[in-house]
């Protein structure tokens, strides 16, 4: 058993899951480089959650990050499913949980990647647009900058 | 925010996925929520991220809890694994209100993309 290893994918996978990114889905394939059953990672992925998850906590309640109103109406049907997903899995078989998780894991990404992007281009736009905008009050004479100086000072 | 009973609904059913997919492969349900933050109740990002970690806290405890009974637990790696993501996690907690999450997100999808691709191979 690699130590090193175990506690370095940990961390790494930590820091995406202290985020409130989604640490399992960093730690879960990292595991999978080691000599390690499907299941086993899961259940380390599961269990190695927890305490983090609490610490992780901690600090966004202090910072004031939490909004949990509404939050009951997810985490009910959530709990209810998580053990019927859970039971499921326990009956299944370690490769097909792998595929699973792989397949999960292409489609998240590549979702996550298009709303990243088109966000990124629309972030884009809205420069293109306000520069547009400077360069026709500048070729009027009149500069943008200034008028909001004088505002202000008004 | 009021919610409408169209809105409660989605909540129900995309958290009953996202209860189903966390407790059948052992994670990835959080990426799920904080979506569902996002758009259903539209809280700013960083918000997103941080609540999403109190919805998924209870769903892992069931889901660790089954796994445990059906014995699929084994604690030596497990523990080692704990030690460096609790430590993670405190540094992911701290960077969380410092860091634009922008660029992060892209790294982040391809990062899963590849992921998913070496598990299928």
């Amino acid at each position: 058993m690699n130590i090193f290893l175990l506690i370095l994918f940990g961390f790494l996978a930590g820091i995406i899951g202290g985020m409130g990114m989604g640490g399992g889905t960093v730690l879960v394939p990292l595991l999978s480089f080691l000599d390690l059953e499907q299941k086993t990672i899961q259940a380390i992925n599961l269990i190695s959650f927890l305490p983090m998850c609490l610490v992780a906590l901690c600090f966004h309640w202090k910072k004031g990050l939490l909004k949990p109103q509404n939050i009951l109406y997810v985490i009910i049907p959530a709990v209810a499913f998580a053990l019927v997903g859970a039971l499921f899995a326990s009956d299944s078989q370690n490769k097909l949980l792998r595929i699973a998780f792989a397949l999960f894991l292409i489609a998240v990404g590549l979702w996550q990647l298009i709303v990243a992007i088109k966000f990124e281009v629309r972030k884009s736009r809205r420069k293109i647009v306000i520069y547009a905008k400077t360069y026709q009050l500048l070729a009027k004479g009149r500069n943008p900058y200034m008028s909001k100086v004088k505002k202000a000072k008004n | 925010m009021q919610l409408t009973a169209k809105n409660k609904w989605i909540l129900a059913l995309l958290g009953a996925l996202s209860g189903f997919i966390n407790g059948f492969l052992g994670g990835g349900g959080g990426v799920l929520v904080v979506s569902v933050l996002l758009t259903v109740l539209a809280l700013p990002q960083k918000n997103a991220q941080a609540t999403a970690l109190l919805v998924i806290l209870p769903l892992t405890v069931v889901s660790a809890i089954v796994y445990l009974v059906k014995g699929v637990v084994d604690w030596q790696p497990t523990l080692w694994a704990t030690v460096g993501v609790v430590a993670g996690g405190v540094v992911g907690a701290l960077l969380l209100s410092k860091l634009k999450s922008d660029v992060i997100k892209i790294i982040f999808a391809v990062v899963l993309i590849l992921g998913g691709i070496k598990m299928l191979f």
